[in-house]
């Protein structure tokens, strides 16, 4: 890093001139929001960016509101803050737990919601568990807004549909109904990424249950879980959603794990995940986290 | 580029490049407690305060800290009861990671000045310790927090 050309750094400091950048340069500059996994790329070669434009100071993006009982979090909103708000621990706790789960407090004092999101690393938590609560992602250009759903802003490993003038401002996330749980299978450190994570939600008697670090991108299967309409969904019903999962998906091999068994620890922490939202509504995200090992 | 900050209490001007890690800025103004390590945010090494709060100074673009507060070990000169105890307690053996250890517990005892084992284990999540002293670190935390040594 540093010497050679220059490199340039614009830090605008509100919304209006953060896009009205965006949309002038386009994909000649990189955003920067945190900044702690484009930091890796850079001190491993990976990229060298010419310019840099960094978020750091639009305070706008930093908001976490609730707005006609919706959650509204800023892009700049951090991993840490999401953890320890009060409203969100009390009304999305499957969220605290979930960004809570990254890394270790140092790197979520950094990493934002807005960057994990615009980043689409497969092995991140929060995209399995925002997807799973029908979070949106708010996508603003001088062209105007739109929002979109998780699985439509992943497109693949590192790749949205983020346009080169749109910035990602916001993540809506919909009042909680029902019961939610986030389950982080870890095959190395506990600060490490997850080997498989299964985030599941019941909301107005629908069951969404979102596979995550498997993939390319977070791997869901509405039909397999139409079996979780109302009531209690019984041991035999989670045990068989597993097994689908596990059958359908076609695991990754990478350093945490083979696809044989990823394709395993899918069918027992997709049935536990499933057994812990689907018992009654008591569970909103208070269950115990996987603990490694299988059956 | 000018990179105007409060570094370790004073008013200070830094020459920095934009794509410069605050890892090496700092360095080269001499701060030798901020160490270069694992380049991936995960050793705590390098740890920082940054308005109090911990931040990896090897993932920290140095424009970043604008107008913000920072704080290295240096800026503690000895004289902190956090050093203190890490150093009653000999929370160390080669000394490599302690810096990084005494501004995260710095930062945890700030926000929570009596944490419990789990929690002073949860606050050292990204910081390691080769020589493996995690007992006579956690230790030093439970001194700089007043309790008596060795205490559970």
């Amino acid at each position: 890093m540093g010497g050679g050309t220059a490199v340039e750094w614009l830090a605008p400091s509100s919304l209006e001139e953060a896009l009205a950048l965006r949309a002038e340069r386009g994909g000649d500059t990189t955003v920067v929001a945190g900044g702690s996994f484009l930091a890796i790329l850079m001190n491993q070669g990976f990229v060298a960016p010419t310019s840099l434009l960094s978020l750091g100071k639009v305070q706008e993006l930093r908001g976490i509101d609730v707005v006609d009982g919706e959650l509204r979090l800023g892009a700049m909103v951090s991993h840490r803050a999401v953890e320890r708000d009060p409203v969100i621990r009390r009304d999305w706790p499957v969220l605290s737990r979930a960004f809570g789960l990254v890394a270790s407090p140092r790197v979520r004092n950094q990493a934002t919601v807005g960057g994990v999101l615009a980043d689409a690393d497969y092995a991140s938590d929060p995209p399995a568990v925002l997807c799973a609560v029908n979070a949106r992602a708010v996508l603003r250009s001088p062209r105007g807004v739109r929002q979109v759903a998780i699985d439509e802003l992943i497109l693949g490993f590192y790749e949205t549909c983020i346009a080169e003038d749109e910035l990602l401002t916001e993540v809506r996330v919909p009042a909680a109904l029902g019961p939610a749980v986030y389950r982080k299978f870890r095959s190395r450190s506990s600060e490490d990424r997850p080997c498989v994570a299964v985030a599941a939600a019941r909301s107005a008697g629908r069951l969404r249950v979102v596979v995550g670090a498997c993939a390319e991108v977070p791997q869901h299967y509405p039909d397999v879980c139409a079996e979780g309409a109302d009531g209690p969904i019984d041991d035999a019903v989670a045990r068989e959603i597993g097994a689908v999962y596990a059958k359908r998906m076609a695991p990754l091999s990478d350093s945490r794990g083979s696809a044989e068994y990823r394709r395993r620890v899918v069918a027992v922490e997709v049935r536990r995940a499933v057994e812990m939202v689907g018992a009654d509504g008591a569970g909103n995200g208070a269950g115990r986290e996987g603990a490694g090992g299988e059956e | 580029m000018k990179l105007a900050l409060e570094l370790n209490g004073r008013p200070t001007e830094l020459e920095c490049e934009p794509d410069e890690m605050l890892l090496e800025v700092l360095r080269r103004e001499g701060l030798g407690s901020v160490r270069a390590t694992c380049g991936i945010g995960v050793c705590g090494a390098c740890t920082v305060l940054v308005d109090g709060e911990p931040l990896s100074g090897c993932l920290t673009l140095a424009p970043k800290v604008e107008g913000r507060e920072v704080t290295t070990v240096e800026g503690l000169a000895g004289a902190d009861p956090v050093q203190r105890a890490f150093i009653e307690a000999h929370g160390f053996q080669c000394g490599w990671c302690t810096p990084g250890f005494v501004l995260t517990a710095k930062a945890l005892l700030a926000e929570n000045p009596q944490p419990s084992e789990a929690e002073i284990a949860e606050a050292f999540g990204g910081n390691l310790c080769r020589c493996g002293s995690y007992v006579k670190i956690v230790d030093a935390v439970r001194r700089a927090a007043g309790e008596p040594a060795g205490a559970r």
